[in-house]
């Protein structure tokens, strides 16, 4: 009798032994996968951007076909993994917010002013449907030009930013 | 933000310092592609540059390589294109590319910023980094360096690789024109930049033709409120000339003025007969006031409506339904409210309040300035309360909203539920959200209980003043027992007006905001509409001609990109292609709902905008994907298109559709109720009623969209047998991804990216082996599968 599949199979992690990622003349990142096909430009997709940043990396070829998973970028050689990561941080700028110096709304729409790890920003939201919270206190904010910024634990902030933010959420 | 201009910065902290925001903030992101740089930049340049080199570009960024925010410049001038990228060193580093060595110009669009990247032949450079905010600015200078490559080598551009020129978003914007705030999402208008005055002002033109019951109203509440300051005077009156009097008569031992009986009666008769007065006035003015306003609505709310009919579909197009149903019922109604009550309110509790302060002055200044003395502290709480109560109740709001979405997701779904067993799960979520809604609740609670004390105690602090101040007057013989009284009582009789007066700018603001979203609709001009020399065309032959057609929805990607060809009298026309290869605009342009921005369609030889609408598209008739029937009958639905169609001839559209069948199955027949509320007809039923609908317009131009695409093989059978007789001898235009719905079909065009792929007979399109044939091949083997 036939066995039902076995759903383990259906996911197959490039071997990091055999996985080789560069960057060509262009700076693009070109991978060698483990059947020694080159492919570059390669575009890497976290899958899961806001639970597992480093794990489950996809790489996609230019017509956005799958070229295989990463399991994790830290099984990676140094030098790989370095250039993965660079990549990465590049493709998904999230600024984490350390500060919030000033809210205020009319009409619906809020202007933030705060500092994040990477410097104070001053942005705008249209509803607070832009802000979304998570479990653990985890804030994700999403401002009116499409820019993201997140708070890993709101309860963490200063007073003042507490009692700010707390107005909005 | 820069030069003499505020900074957002700047003004946050301006605005912070003064107390409230400041109205004059410009807006952040400037649209110019040539901004002013800095001077410690433009000494650089000088060594850079060569002589009478001109800087054509200038624009700044606002993130680093490094990923920090900061401001790092690219500039393009004739010869070259520079990047001075800062990375937080002392001095920029400098790219230094010349134009002529730059093969492509890319944008790469990533998570949450962009980058700008140079590439030439054997390199490539990163030379910009961004947020999304200057999107727009990135996307207009590009072509324009672009333009300024081709300028240097004209001989090998590759128009292919070159970014459209960047266009104006039009109607959806985020942020406004004119004072580059953000636009709220409930809104589409800037509520900062309504023009209140001029808006309001344009509605009292909608009062203008019932003034002459709008005048005697506000006349008579101005009578009433007059009136209505005079019962505490006359108590006073009764106190201080008939009761103290007869009191100390009565204490002194002498007889009471045989008199003050009658007086007694006579002033408590007064009283009643103000209050029988008002009353009767109050129920007259509201009804009257009742009438202004629902004439008002009628007005409006019949005017937009109609005007929003002759509107384009461009304009539903680019709004939400919700959006644009709240102005016809909620907007109208708010300005309603605003004329019939707000506006007489303001008026009337104005006058009411000065009334009440010139008697209260002429009886005791003194006084009188402590009983106003705590009525700002009462305005101020009402503000604050408002203001956290508001709060409250919207996170209470979004929690129960919570409940609404456990219950509106699981109730559906409770077969998925229960055969995965998460009952248990789905019980402890809910319980969770009630939990939370408790708590909401009990908030909302502990601020609503205090609310009350708090007014009373702040309107007895009003009284305990009076009897203090008034008393101690009395004592110095400056003050009698009736005043006192009467002071007193305006003190209650003060804070209702107080309260809403406190309120009225937000009504003020609330109604210009609804003003505005009901006055854009009656502003917006038709974009597709009949010049007045149009021609009337009753018996059209059907011939349609593309000619050198261009059409584009938002004026950045062509929908169509220059088609030519013609679909002679009576001819069956297939189009096929992939979704967005421009099927569907091709049909939106045969009937008009939108015109081609270059080129013309050709109709029996005659441009189709000198056509009269009325008479083009009475002419047109259309069965689409999924057909929309209205409210009402079976009956009134395929008579839809032919006014005062006869019952025979709907039978006999009904027949010819493959209809009557099912129909007469029906309990009601011909009369059951279909549409919303109405008995639910399956998709191939509802198909057969709108090719019925079709048949009896007897359109000579007959367009087919998708008809088949979602009913099973067994009725499409018999839709395509209602279809056969449909077209003969029309002009038609059928849209299809499944290709025997096209066997009929004269010719097929095949459309791809907006132009046509190729064109011609099946038959000499299979022999051609191109893209046709190829998607024959694949159906083919699809439909081998699915023939059971």
């Amino acid at each position: 009798m036939e066995q039902p599949i076995r759903i383990e199979d259906e996911v197959q992690f490039l071997d990091p032994k055999l996985l080789k990622i560069s960057r060509n003349q262009f700076g693009e990142l070109e991978a060698e996968l483990p059947d020694g096909s080159i492919h570059a430009p390669v575009e890497p997709v976290r899958t899961f951007p806001l639970t597992q940043p480093n794990q489950y990396i996809s790489l996609l070829d230019t017509h956005k076909n799958e070229l295989g998973l990463i399991e994790d970028i830290s099984q990676l050689k140094k030098a790989d993994q370095t250039i993965l990561a660079e990549e990465l941080k590049k493709c998904y700028f999230m600024p984490k917010i350390t500060k919030i110096h000033f809210i205020a709304g009319r009409f619906g729409v809020t202007e933030w002013e705060a500092d994040t790890e990477v410097g104070s920003v001053s942005f705008d939201l249209r509803s607070r449907n832009d802000i979304t919270t998570l479990a653990g206190g985890r804030i994700l904010i999403k401002d009116i030009d499409g820019n993201r910024y997140e708070i890993d634990n709101y309860h963490r902030l200063d007073p003042k930013s507490i009692t700010l933010l707390e107005t909005q959420i | 933000m820069h030069g003499g201009g505020f900074s957002r910065r700047d003004i946050h902290r301006m605005a912070r310092s003064a107390g409230r925001r400041s109205n004059a903030r410009r807006p952040d992101v400037e649209m110019t592609i040539l901004e002013e740089v800095p001077a410690e930049l433009q000494e650089q340049l000088e060594d850079l540059l060569d002589r009478e080199e001109d800087i054509k570009i200038a624009i700044s960024t606002d993130l680093q390589f490094d990923g920090t925010y900061g401001k790092d410049w690219v500039l393009a001038t004739e010869k070259r294109l520079l990047a001075f990228n800062q990375n937080g060193a002392p001095g920029p580093e400098i790219q230094n590319i010349a134009l002529e060595t730059i093969d492509q110009i890319e944008i790469r669009e990533l998570h949450g910023n962009n980058f700008m990247k140079v590439r030439t032949s054997d390199s490539a450079f990163e030379i910009a980094r961004y947020s999304k905010r200057f999107v727009p600015k990135f996307a207009e200078a590009t072509p324009e360096i672009e333009l300024l490559i081709d300028k240097v080598k004209p001989e090998e551009t590759d128009k292919s690789k070159r970014h459209r020129k960047y266009v104006d978003p039009g109607k959806n914007k985020i942020r406004c024109e004119t004072c580059g705030r953000p636009i709220p999402r409930w809104s589409d208008v800037c509520p900062n930049c309504v023009e209140k005055g001029k808006l309001l002002f344009r509605l009292i033109k909608y009062v203008v033709p019932f003034l002459k019951v709008f005048v005697p109203a506000l006349l008579i509440m101005g009578v009433i409120r007059l009136v209505g300051v005079y019962p505490p005077i006359l108590g006073q009156q009764l106190i201080d000339n008939v009761l103290i009097p007869a009191t100390i008569a009565i204490d002194g031992g002498q007889s009471v003025d045989p008199g003050a009986f009658g007086q007694l009666v006579t002033i408590v008769l007064m009283m009643l007969g103000v209050h029988v007065f008002t009353a009767v006035f109050s129920a007259v003015r509201g009804y009257m006031m009742t009438w202004v306003g629902q004439r008002i609505t009628l007005t409006l709310r019949n005017d937009a409506y109609r005007h929003m009919s002759v509107l384009s579909l461009d304009f539903y197009q680019q709004r939400e339904t919700g959006n644009l149903m709240s102005r016809i019922t909620q907007d109208v109604g708010r300005l309603r409210d605003f004329i019939a009550e707000g506006l007489q309110d303001i008026i009337g509790d104005s006058m009411a309040l000065v009334f009440m302060c010139i008697i209260m002055f002429a009886y005791s200044w003194q006084l009188a300035l402590w009983v106003l003395l705590p009525i700002p502290l009462i305005v101020l709480f009402s503000f604050y309360f408002g203001h956290k109560m508001h709060k409250v109740f919207h996170v209470l709001w979004r929690r129960y909203a919570g409940i609404s979405t456990i219950l509106a997701s699981t109730i559906p779904g409770i077969r998925v539920v229960k055969a995965f067993t998460r009952e248990k799960y789905e019980v402890d979520r809910f319980q969770e959200q009630t939990h939370q809604v408790f708590e909401g609740e009990m908030n909302a609670a502990k601020l609503w209980t205090l609310y009350q004390p708090i007014m009373t105690f702040l309107t007895y602090i009003g009284t305990v003043l009076i009897w203090l101040i008034g008393g101690r007057q009395i004592l110095n013989g400056e003050l009698t027992l009736g005043e006192i009284t009467l002071f007193m009582t305006y003190m209650t009789q003060f804070l209702q007006p107080v309260r809403t007066l406190a309120q009225m700018n937000r009504r003020f603001l609330r109604a210009a905001t609804s003003a505005e979203r009901v006055f854009e609709i009656l502003d917006t001009p038709p974009s597709v509409a009949s010049h007045k020399d149009a021609i009337d065309f009753p018996n059209m032959r059907g011939q349609v001609e593309f000619r050198d057609v261009f059409f584009s929805y938002d004026g950045e990607k062509n929908a169509i990109n220059g088609i030519s060809f013609t679909a002679k009298q009576g001819e069956m026309i297939g189009l096929v292609g992939h979704s967005g290869a421009g099927k569907s605009t091709l049909i939106n342009l045969v009937t008009r709902f939108y015109d081609p921005n270059e080129g013309e369609i050709l109709i029996d030889g005659y441009d189709s905008r000198d056509i009269e609408l009325k008479s083009l598209r009475g002419q047109i008739g259309v069965v689409l994907q999924e057909p929309f029937l209205f409210e009402g009958s079976v009956a009134d639905n395929i008579g839809y298109g032919k006014p005062g169609a006869s019952r025979q001839e709907i039978v006999a559209a009904a027949k010819a559709a493959n209809a009557h069948d099912f129909i007469v199955k029906f309990p009601d027949g011909y009369d059951t109720t279909v549409g919303e509320r109405g008995v639910r007809v399956s998709g191939g039923e509802r198909q057969r009623i709108s090719i019925a609908r079709a048949i009896l317009k007897n359109p000579r131009i007959l367009i087919l969209d998708e008809a088949t695409s979602s009913v099973d093989t067994e009725t499409e059978s018999r839709i395509q047998e209602a279809l056969g007789r449909l077209i003969q001898g029309r002009t038609v235009f059928a849209i299809a991804h499944r290709l025997s719905t096209l066997k009929h079909s004269n010719r097929l065009v095949v459309l791809k990216e907006g132009e046509i792929d190729e064109i011609g007979t099946h038959e000499e399109l299979i022999a051609k082996g191109g893209t046709y044939a190829n998607l024959c091949d694949k159906q083919t083997e699809l439909s081998k599968i699915r023939a059971w």
